[in-house]
């Protein structure tokens, strides 16, 4: 039992995937302000809990919980899309400079252009990317796309964070610097989920659930 | 041999010297094509979004229509609007036959499954994970999918290139329900056909240059805009 607020529970959720069951969850509560690694093989499920969580994917069935009110999915959906940001493993940047790429969330929320300026040349010295600024994002390293992605979803201060695979197919010095970007993120206040290969301890979770043919085993 | 020497340089002397007649056919062909484009290619945009990153029964199939439309022959087209359009048809109450507007419904219909078919397949090459990306952000569906048209830019505008393209040199649609009216309905396609039928080849060459010079110049845009595209991928 977590001493933690609840923040989203989520009941009996299955997805198929052409005909084959993805998951299989019988109860998983999301609490507020954890960091939780989410573990299992290729094709256990992982992907598919985090973009469910994220709103990204609905389920074929299943019941939702958010701040103690019971939804419907649609709704529920609206509610996860609303605080929740889904990293992939490979992230998406946009054809466009580091800081239009970071900035670009924010555009949705109403800001002045001097706060919008402001907060993205914070954020970029957040992560060490005030040098790459003018750069476009699709000329960067792995390691350095993944974390204008971090910073991108950091910015808009998400409840949720849900990272999936932010470390695959990084060199070590990479690796050391995303470690560090999630570790700090994850000690800022909002949940992030991590789904990952990688020994649970580097990341310093709360807990660890384990998945396993789409089932939560743990 | 002299002959075609001499009706080309009789074209070319209509061209420079602004004889009026040419160039408001010039222009009336123009200005249905660039109006039936215009209002094309929102719900080609729409279909086309629909079709790439849309979830329902059937998507497949209609992705085979569309793609098979694209060789849909102007006549035919022309025949149905016709059909649809004359006094006895179901719409002859509109009295649009032999009008502009009937012109532009007919290139709308042809330019249509073109436009989707291209720009599906932009759409296409750009991983579902950008639009993921993009509502995660906060993007809604609308500003989703303006981020995604700007990713997929060069490829949109060749489709509205290629779109223009194949409406301005249609001759089979226009013709029946246009009716090569003067001053009215006739276009490029339209009127070369009548000169060269009455054995008038000035006006055709003059008007061949002009049809000519639009394609090259659509298509050099087309590959000037595709080659910046592969320069920075």
């Amino acid at each position: 039992m977590n001493s933690l607020p609840e923040f989203i529970t989520v009941q009996n959720v299955q997805k198929f995937i052409s005909n084959r069951m993805v998951l299989d969850i019988d109860e998983l509560v999301v609490y507020q302000s954890e960091c939780v690694v989410v573990h299992g093989p290729n094709g256990s499920g992982k992907s598919t809990l985090l973009k469910i969580l994220a709103g990204l994917m609905t389920p074929d069935s299943g019941v939702a919980t958010t701040n103690g009110v019971v939804r419907p999915w649609r709704q529920a959906i609206r509610e996860f899309r609303a605080n929740a940001v889904y990293l992939h493993q490979t992230p998406y940047l946009f054809d466009r400079s580091v800081e239009d790429n970071i900035a670009y969330g924010l555009r949705f929320r109403n800001r002045s252009r001097a706060v919008l300026f402001s907060e993205v040349q914070s954020a970029m010295e957040w992560a060490g990317l005030s040098h790459l600024a003018k750069r476009n994002a699709r000329d960067l390293s792995g390691g350095e796309k993944q974390r204008v992605a971090l910073t991108r979803a950091r910015i808009l201060e998400p409840k949720l964070l849900l990272l999936d695979e932010p470390t695959a197919a990084m060199d070590r010095k990479s690796r050391k610097q995303t470690f560090s970007l999630i570790r700090d993120l994850a000690s800022g206040g909002n949940a992030v989920y991590i789904a990952t290969h990688e020994a649970a301890d580097l990341y310093q979770p709360d807990r660890v659930i384990q998945l396993d043919y789409g089932k939560l085993v743990t | 041999m002299d002959g075609l020497i001499g009706a080309s340089a009789e074209a070319l002397r209509l061209l420079f010297t602004g004889d009026r007649e040419i160039w408001e056919i010039v222009a009336i062909s123009f200005s249905v094509s660039f109006r039936a484009i215009l209002y094309i290619v929102p719900l080609a945009i729409l279909s086309a979004f629909a079709l790439a990153y849309g979830n329902f029964p059937g998507r497949r199939v209609l992705i085979t229509i569309v793609n098979a439309l694209v060789a849909l022959p102007a006549v035919v087209v022309g025949l149905l609007l016709y059909m649809l359009l004359s006094s006895s048809g179901p719409f002859g109450g509109w009295r649009l036959l032999f009008t502009q507007g009937a012109m532009i419904i007919g290139q709308m219909i042809l330019a249509f499954p073109l436009l989707v078919a291209m720009i599906h397949l932009s759409l296409q090459g750009v991983d579902l994970s950008a639009w993921q990306t993009a509502r995660t952000l906060g993007a809604g569906i609308f500003r989703a999918m303006l981020t995604i048209m700007r990713e997929v830019r060069f490829g949109l505008i060749a489709a509205i290139v290629a779109g223009f393209g194949r409406v301005v040199s249609e001759v089979g649609c226009s013709i029946m329900v246009g009716g090569n009216i003067l001053h009215h309905t006739r276009n490029i396609p339209t009127a070369i056909a009548l000169e060269t039928s009455k054995g008038e080849f000035e006006q055709g060459i003059a008007l061949g240059a002009v049809l000519i010079t639009l394609a090259l110049a659509l298509n050099f845009a087309v590959a000037t805009v595709r080659g910046r595209d592969m320069a920075r991928h």
